[in-house]
């Protein structure tokens, strides 16, 4: 749409001028890794990172929500929650958790649409920053995406050392920086050479690949397969693969309430727990970690596709990273595809 | 859908239910297992008018502070003004649920889920089967065939429970038994004094019965295993798959297709369910 | 170094008995520095088996883990044992829950193997970011790991990649086997915990600073309580809805709760291998909490968990001369 060009030292100005009239989230540093979090000054933001440890998700699909407030007991009573209409900048995200709204868009804007969800999504900027030193377990190419791609953010920052491309992606992200003007100039053909250059040196750092073609319909027939079990035997059942995943978006709602008010809580759940299926009744329809692997690795690489269109994986490798027993889904589908179905 | 002070609709929150009062409260069964079943009034004039639904349809039922479960509507929507929903004691919220007063307030959301296909069922014979308080579902589709008889062929309900104090609906089905339109084969699962009627599980009562399976449709709904064997003893006596329909149970929390819990392969109960016929049942492939 | 050879000859020998189900012990992972459990079925199975100084995990979890499905029509139970190669720490894991009757000493067979410390993950993963390839990783006898990355050799001094735990570890030698690869290690005097001052010595206003700091980026994924080997309630207190402990909200409050309710559900019985901490995906240090309260059964208890098999447990036993000044 529009190719401009900010001077790296002017960032901070235009970042701070932005905080005044937005609610800015940016990787900030916690202890040993970052997260996105609401910053106040352009300082706190940590560009030494790669990914934050919590996926972006968590900004619109927070992980503890209200859904409405009540009074409790038999003699209740409602109240709606109210949803803010403040404006959401969420700045510096890498391609993989940018995807991950493409992939979310679907589950909560489908015929029941997620007011909280709705909202946040069209009050905030997605603003991107390309990623130039990918991690081991990155592999957002496998998907045909790039880490320097534009694809699903409304502007896409690219660091050329010195100074910023600043690539305005939508109509959305061309209304907001116009609000900037006095920032930025017009980016040349070098610029957006140099950012060729940049990507290309940065897919080149992206060594894994996942081999996902015809993977979908080969799922259909491996059901019942050993492979299931093989990976199952190693699972845990911890939470950590569905909590770090930028498309994970199971979720519990709970009553929590004191003798005088109370509210519906919504909070991530995730479908390693047995508890997750577990009827009232006794029966549990996944009773095995295998009935579970194999549910989450179906719903991305195969339920995903058949209901959405979409592969429900990003690429962001984090629960590769994460996992304690090195159970890896690149392995995994690329398994998949070599065995005999 | 609520009025905000400048009379135009806010977002609509689908998480956050209406309140209903308990009117009626039925005790079904006692013991362990209680069952109750509620009658349900719309506290907002608007929506008690304007609340529709059609046999097989689910809500999400809430006592505030407890928590909210999932039931199958069991009244028929031919039946105006309010809604029933029969209640097994086994959770949290279930337990709250069977401690309210008559004149209590619920929170409700809903309706939920496909329907039974009950308009395009019309002219045909219909065989229910049932089993414990799976005949909830059942007894919607029921009473909405009771209320439009003349479009019906014969209507044969076929339910069985492990005792007799264990039957759901007992009254209702003492007065079914006294109508020459609708046939009932009871059943219990044992031997028991006094129970003239079928002794055994309800699979084989329904050989018993031998329903023919020309022009009719077969429902059936109540514990996995009981489902499994109806569906097997159907197929015996000539049913073909697209005549089979039964309701799923899968645990719920939304209700509307985002939480993903309640998936079997790549379908949601709540929102492609939580009928199925067998035809598309046996094509799922996925935990149940 | 541990002789690859014999342990892989041992777990053949188990594996082959009839009254074996499968043997657990590790594998080279599918990258970098990454190892996977390995289970083995068959002797065949087996030949993937290593042990190096990176196999840390410690698999007494497994047994626990799992499932008793419900029996179909004819199918009988599968009674037999599980063989699992274990390190000192992982060892008393399973004197601990033998202890508990959460496990029996037939349900198991045991290969042990005296450790001289792992090495953490997240300092060698750090420290050597971007590994894609299986490093292999060799501890030398002048306290040494000779890492082999793509080629060029490395000698990093063993103290800058060990586990913390491992520091402070008492009990090197398994304390329960059936089959021992490799000789028992001498243990002399070991340094204090180096996370234990954190608690015990920084101002209180400090420390809860510091703990708010961490227990604000728990997501409760609970990896923590899935990777002990025991925290094994059939029911956990923090899955409890009726009554309900600890809220399933994700904030400080909550997160304090279950955080510090899980430390002393493990006080006399954590056997600081560390497993809790290492699986924390917003690296908490939750072996600061543990360590602080195996000190403190220590010093009032004379205590140490998951030694003897015939032991009762702490909690088990009651004594009038227990001491009773931390019971308000």
């Amino acid at each position: 749409m529009e190719n401009l060009v900010i001077q790296t030292e002017k960032l901070s100005e235009w970042v701070n001028e932005v905080i005044k009239k937005n609610k800015v989230f940016a990787p900030v540093k916690e202890t040993d890794f970052s997260n996105f979090k609401i910053i106040d000054d352009y300082s706190e933001i940590d560009f030494t990172y790669l990914l934050p440890r919590v996926p972006a998700k968590k900004i619109l699909f927070k992980q503890t929500e209200t859904l409405f407030l009540f009074t409790p007991g038999s003699k209740g009573s409602v109240q709606t929650k109210e949803i803010s209409d403040e404006k959401l900048v969420v700045f510096s995200l890498r391609t993989c958790d940018a995807k991950t709204f493409s992939i979310l868009d679907p589950v909560f804007l489908g015929d029941y649409a997620d007011p909280f969800y709705k909202s946040r999504r069209e009050r905030s900027i997605l603003i991107g920053l390309s990623c130039n030193k990918p991690n081991v377990n990155c592999f957002c190419t496998s998907f045909g995406d790039s880490p320097a791609s534009s694809d699903y953010v409304d502007i896409l920052l690219t660091d050329l050392d010195g100074k910023h491309l600043v690539e305005v992606v939508t109509e959305r992200g061309k209304k907001f920086i116009d609000n900037y003007k006095k920032f930025f100039t017009s980016a040349s053909k070098e610029d957006l050479d140099s950012k060729k250059k940049v990507e290309e040196q940065a897919i080149k750092g992206i060594t894994r690949t996942m081999k996902l073609e015809g993977i979908p319909e080969k799922l259909d027939k491996m059901f019942e397969h050993p492979i299931w079990y093989e990976n199952a035997m190693k699972c845990i059942g911890c939470g950590t693969c569905t909590f770090v995943c930028p498309t994970c978006h199971c979720f519990d709602m709970q009553d929590e309430s004191t003798l005088r008010e109370g509210a519906r809580v919504r909070v991530w759940d995730y479908c390693m727990n047995p508890e997750y299926t577990h009827h009232a009744s006794g029966h549990n329809p996944r009773p095995a970690r295998m009935n579970r692997v194999r549910n989450r690795i179906f719903h991305k690489f195969n339920y995903y596709p058949i209901n959405d269109n979409i592969v429900g994986c990003t690429g962001c490798g984090r629960c590769i990273d994460y996992c304690s027993v090195n159970i890896d889904v690149i392995d995994i589908i690329n398994k998949i595809g070599e065995a005999e179905s | 859908m609520t009025k905000n002070s400048e009379g135009t609709f806010e977002i609509q929150n689908p998480y956050q239910p209406l309140l209903a009062k308990v009117v009626k409260i039925t005790n079904e069964v006692d013991g362990a297992r209680a069952i109750k079943t509620y009658k349900l009034v719309f506290q907002d004039e608007e929506t008690k008018i304007n609340f529709s639904f059609i046999p097989g349809q689910f809500v999400m039922v809430s006592v505030f502070g407890k928590g909210e479960s999932t039931f199958a509507i069991s009244s028929s929507s031919t039946q105006k003004d309010y809604i029933e929903i029969s209640v097994m004691k086994h959770g949290k919220n279930t337990a709250a649920l069977h401690e309210l007063e008559e004149g209590d307030i619920v929170g409700v959301r809903g309706p939920y889920g496909n329907t039974f296909d009950v308009k395009g069922w019309e002219g045909k014979n219909i065989i229910l089967i049932g089993g414990g308080i799976g005949q909830a579902p059942l007894r919607s589709v029921l009473n909405y065939i009771l209320d439009n008889r003349d479009k019906y062929g014969t209507l044969d309900a076929i339910y069985g429970a492990r005792t007799s104090s264990d039957i759901c609906y007992k009254e209702e089905f003492a007065e079914l038994e006294k109508r020459d339109d609708v046939n009932v084969h009871l059943s219990i699962d044992v031997e028991e004094e006094g129970w003239n009627n079928y002794v055994g599980f309800v699979p084989n009562n329904l050989m018993e019965v031998k329903p023919s399976s020309e022009n009719a449709i077969a429902i059936t709904c109540g514990p996995p295993i009981m489902i499994e064997y109806v569906i097997q003893n159907l197929l015996k006596l000539g049913f073909t798959e697209k005549q089979i329909y039964t309701t799923l149970e899968m645990r719920m929390k939304c209700g509307i297709g985002i939480c993903g819990r309640c998936n079997i392969g790549n379908l949601y109960v709540c929102k492609d369910g939580p009928v199925f016929s067998y035809e598309q049942l046996k094509g799922l492939q996925g935990d149940m | 170094m541990v002789d690859k050879e014999l342990l892989v000859k041992t777990a053949k020998k188990i594996v082959s008995r009839e009254d074996v189900k499968y043997v657990v012990g590790y594998k080279q992972g599918t990258y970098g520095f990454v190892i996977s459990p390995s289970f083995a079925y068959t002797p065949e199975d087996v030949d993937n088996f290593i042990y190096n100084p990176l196999c840390k995990k410690n698999l007494t979890v497994y047994p626990i883990l799992e499932e008793k499905l419900p029996l179909r029509r004819e199918e009988e139970e599968d009674k037999r044992k599980i063989g699992i190669v274990v390190k000192g720490c992982d060892s008393r894991a399973l004197v601990q829950i033998i202890q508990e009757k959460g496990l029996t000493r037939e349900d198991l067979v045991i290969i042990g193997i005296p450790c001289k410390g792992v090495i953490d993950l997240k300092k060698i993963e750090k420290r050597f970011p971007n590994q894609t390839e299986a490093v292999n990783v060799v501890e030398t006898d002048n306290a040494e790991y000779i890492l082999n990355i793509s080629g060029a050799v490395q000698h990093i001094p063993k103290e800058e990649l060990l586990s913390e735990v491992c520091k402070s570890c008492e009990y090197p030698n398994p304390t329960i086997y059936d089959f021992l690869i490799g000789e028992k290690i001498e243990v002399g005097e070991v340094p204090e915990y180096s996370g234990l001052k954190n608690l015990d010595e920084t101002p209180l206003e400090d420390r809860w600073a510091y703990w708010e700091k961490h227990f604000q980026n728990c997501i409760r994924c609970y990896a923590c309580r899935e990777a002990c080997p025991l925290c094994y309630c059939k029911t956990c207190m923090a899955d409890m809805l009726e009554p309900q402990w600890i809220r399933r909200s994700v904030n400080l409050s909550e997160n304090t709760a279950w955080n510090i309710m899980r430390a002393f559900h493990l006080a006399g019985r954590c056997i600081s291998c560390g497993e809790c901490e290492s699986v924390c995906p917003v690296n908490i240090p939750l072996m600061e909490l543990n360590k602080k309260l195996e000190k403190d059964v220590k010093e009032m208890f004379k205590y140490n968990a998951g030694l003897d098999t015939k032991e009762k447990t702490l909690f088990g036993t009651f004594n009038p001369d227990d001491p009773e000044e931390f019971i308000m």
